[in-house]
């Protein structure tokens, strides 16, 4: 199997699932300097081509997105990739699944919760210089760069680095995990599933197992 | 152009707090009138899209410093549409407690029991038998047996359960007997109309009476709003969810002495088993067996929490287990040798609902020390429960803490400070307050009947009424409170 490495070194609570997206953009939305960052971002104020989204990383050309625009669905999709780890980061990394899509198609469903999200991907990927001193946008960087933007952010002191992580990692897991294809990278069983467990297999054991 | 109806009674909400009062309403022979925000879904529109369903049954919200997430169902049934089927009396102590701290001198053993025994049998609780406790609740089960605590298998609302491990995502088979298939179709049936996607934004009083709702009619699949509708009542009956009860009260300037105030929770936050074989966790029931021996009700007098099995589905596995990248993936991959067990406090905590000039929510409660220090001993406590059922090794929500793979690996974690970011997984699971009920005027919306002190003709039958958390899972308490209610209404 070759997976991704990881995130090494610290090893950190996020909080994804809709619930913990909910509590993370609320946080978020609270930050003057993320929407500080957005709007520089925006304006093109900061660093390194802002207009286009990466080509490693950017939606395919005829992919119509309903919130994030293609610089977020890339960002997210950069680091979806790194904080999914394992075979799932193959997957993203072949398209197999497609995360930023169903990020997208949430938010379509949740529109509350693009605006801070949104904030949250410009920032990661504008935060780097302050983070680890390069002067790159986090989806120009090697795996190995990305690890170490989001292992800063996550085992930072400062609580809202840890919420940036938080709400990334949030919308990544999601956005991952909600494809009904990563069933199969995680034995979970689909309902029309030949040769799968079945709920018999749940509710039988030895009594001392 | 403003739409207008007439009804004898209204009843704002659908779930555990409404449905009962809107049967109890309907069957005395009043025109009630049901009004839900949420949609009206059916058995055949539940599908195994968990993230799909927790979109379109619930909404997803945070207190104010971000520290807790909530989850509270917005669809015709309300929560209980989405809760696990757990059915507790309310135990004896909260009812001395409330007799004495709150003056709700009725709510005896004899007076308030008989109304829990009504709901008991109307929403077919039925204990879990040997069958229904599947490896997942087993594994808790085995620890508990092991280490000497009290423990059992819970009561479960359901009729002929098949096991499918959806009951947060709605039951397709109606098994779970919630709101939705108990108590809103016996208010039809007795003459009730019930209206989904109908959002109410004010109370309207005239002097010093109910007079009605204004309402905003809400597109059934974007949310939108449509158009307006204006309710005349004589009576109306709150029941929006404790949240939306306590909100709905501020905005339409009721009791603002106390509306919104005297919010309490029931904090949790879940702990991960991983075991050599396979546990399934993803299929039966979701919540089956508990441990009772640090509980501080029905007898017990330990610092005051549950360790309740709960299921495993992706998502919120995803959202549960620490880590990212490698360590992460490596135990999602786990999945079906994953056990799940949440902590369920009795907070001390007291916190308020505030609503802002723009009409959003703002819930003000943040967790004090000691109840950070007793969902940390609920979290060692449950992974020696899962240690000692033979686990592999044991997941805590905590950051920078590793995978615990035997007691000593516990040690830590009385040495890490739990503020909110460091213990970030922490959900709300039950409500209470907003809109309590009090012996006297001061600090309370309603007289230990529900009726509102301030306005005539409004009651509360939903968990706002509530002056405390209860230490169970609320669902029978707040039905039978609701019924009772009704009973004075009628």
């Amino acid at each position: 199997m070759s997976g991704a490495p990881g995130i090494r070194g610290h090893r950190v609570s996020g909080a994804p699932g809709i619930q913990d997206v909910a509590r993370v953009c609320a946080a978020l939305d609270r930050r003057a300097f993320l929407r500080g960052l957005g709007l520089a971002a925006g304006a093109g104020l900061l660093p390194t081509g802002c207009d286009d989204a990466p080509g490693q990383f950017a939606p395919a050309p005829d992919q119509e997105l309903l919130h994030l625009t293609p610089r977020s669905y890339a960002v997210l999709t950069a680091a979806a990739e790194r904080i999914v780890g394992g075979r799932g980061a193959d997957w993203i990394r072949s398209r197999q699944v497609d995360p930023g899509a169903h990020a997208d198609a949430f938010l379509a469903a949740a529109p509350a919760f693009a605006p801070p999200l949104e904030q949250a991907l410009l920032a990661l990927e504008f935060a780097v210089f302050p983070l680890i001193g390069k002067l790159r946008p986090f989806t120009s960087l090697s795996e190995a760069g990305r690890d170490a933007v989001l292992s800063e952010l996550a085992g930072s002191r400062l609580e809202l680095k840890r919420m940036l992580f938080g709400g990334v990692r949030a919308i990544s897991l999601l956005g991952f995990y909600s494809a009904r294809e990563t069933h199969a990278l995680i034995g979970y069983p689909d309902p029309d599933q030949v040769g799968g467990a079945t709920i018999r297999d749940a509710m039988t054991y030895p009594l001392d197992w | 152009m403003s739409r207008h109806l007439r009804s004898e009674a209204v009843v704002i909400g659908s779930g555990a707090g409404g449905g009962p009062a809107a049967a109890a309403l309907a069957e005395s022979g009043l025109d009630v009138l049901v009004l839900e925000a949420g949609p009206r879904l059916s058995a055949r529109d539940f599908s195994a899209d968990e993230s799909e369903m927790r979109l379109r049954l619930g909404r997803a919200l945070t207190t104010a410093d971000a520290g807790q997430s909530l989850y509270a169902g917005r669809c015709v049934g309300g929560s209980t549409v989405i809760n696990d089927c757990l059915c507790w009396r309310t135990p004896p102590e909260v009812l001395d407690s409330w007799r004495r701290e709150y003056g709700l001198v009725d709510l005896d053993d004899v007076n308030f029991g008989s109304f829990v025994e009504r709901v008991w049998r109307d929403v077919h609780a039925e204990p879990t038998d040997r069958s229904h406790i599947n490896r997942n609740a087993h594994r808790l089960e085995l620890g508990a047996r092991r280490l000497g605590w009290a423990a059992g298998p819970m009561w479960r609302n359901v009729r002929g359960c098949a096991g499918l491990g959806r009951c947060n995502f709605g039951c397709p088979i109606d098994a779970k007997q919630s709101s939705l298939v108990t108590w809103v179709p016996r208010a039809e049936r007795a003459g009730a109309r019930v209206l989904a996607n109908a959002r109410v934004d004010r109370i309207r009083v005239e002097a010093g009476a109910v007079a009605g709702v204004d309402v905003t009619t809400l597109h059934p699949d974007t949310g939108a709003p449509l158009a307006a509708l204006r309710v005349d009542a004589p009576r109306v009956c709150l029941a929006a969810g404790v949240l939306a009860s306590g909100s709905l009260l501020q905005r339409s300037g009721i009791a603002p002495h106390a509306s919104g105030r005297g919010l309490q929770f029931h904090s949790s936050v879940y702990v991960t088993g991983r075991f050599r074989e396979p546990v399934h966790g993803y299929f039966g029931p979701t919540m089956a067996y508990a441990i009772s021996e640090f509980s501080n009700v029905n007898g017990h007098a330990g610092p005051g929490y549950m360790l309740e099995n709960t299921a495993v589905q992706p998502l919120q596995t995803a959202s549960v287990l620490p880590d990212a990248g490698e360590l992460h993936a490596r135990a999602m991959a786990a999945l079906p040798h994953l056990a799940h067990t949440v902590v369920v406090l009795r907070d001390h905590t007291r916190g308020r609902v505030e609503t802002r000039r723009d009409g959003s929510v703002q819930i003000h409660h943040a967790l004090g020390d000691d109840d950070l220090a007793r969902l940390r001993h609920g979290m060692t406590r449950a992974a020696q429960a899962y240690l000692a059922a033979d686990a592999v090794e044991v997941h805590l929500p905590v950051h920078g803490y590793g995978p615990v793979r035997n007691e000593s690996d516990l040690e830590r974690l009385a040495l890490i400070p739990l503020d909110r970011s460091r213990l970030s997984l922490v959900y709300a699971v039950h409500l209470f307050g907003g809109a309590v009920m009090g012996g006297r005027r001061e600090g309370s919306v309603c007289a230990p009947d529900g009726a509102c002190w301030d306005v005539r003709g409004l009651y509360v039958t939903d968990a706002s009424g509530l002056p405390s958390n209860t230490g169970v899972n609320p669902q029978i308490t707040v039905m039978a409170n609701a019924l009772r209610v009704a009973a004075g209404i009628a």
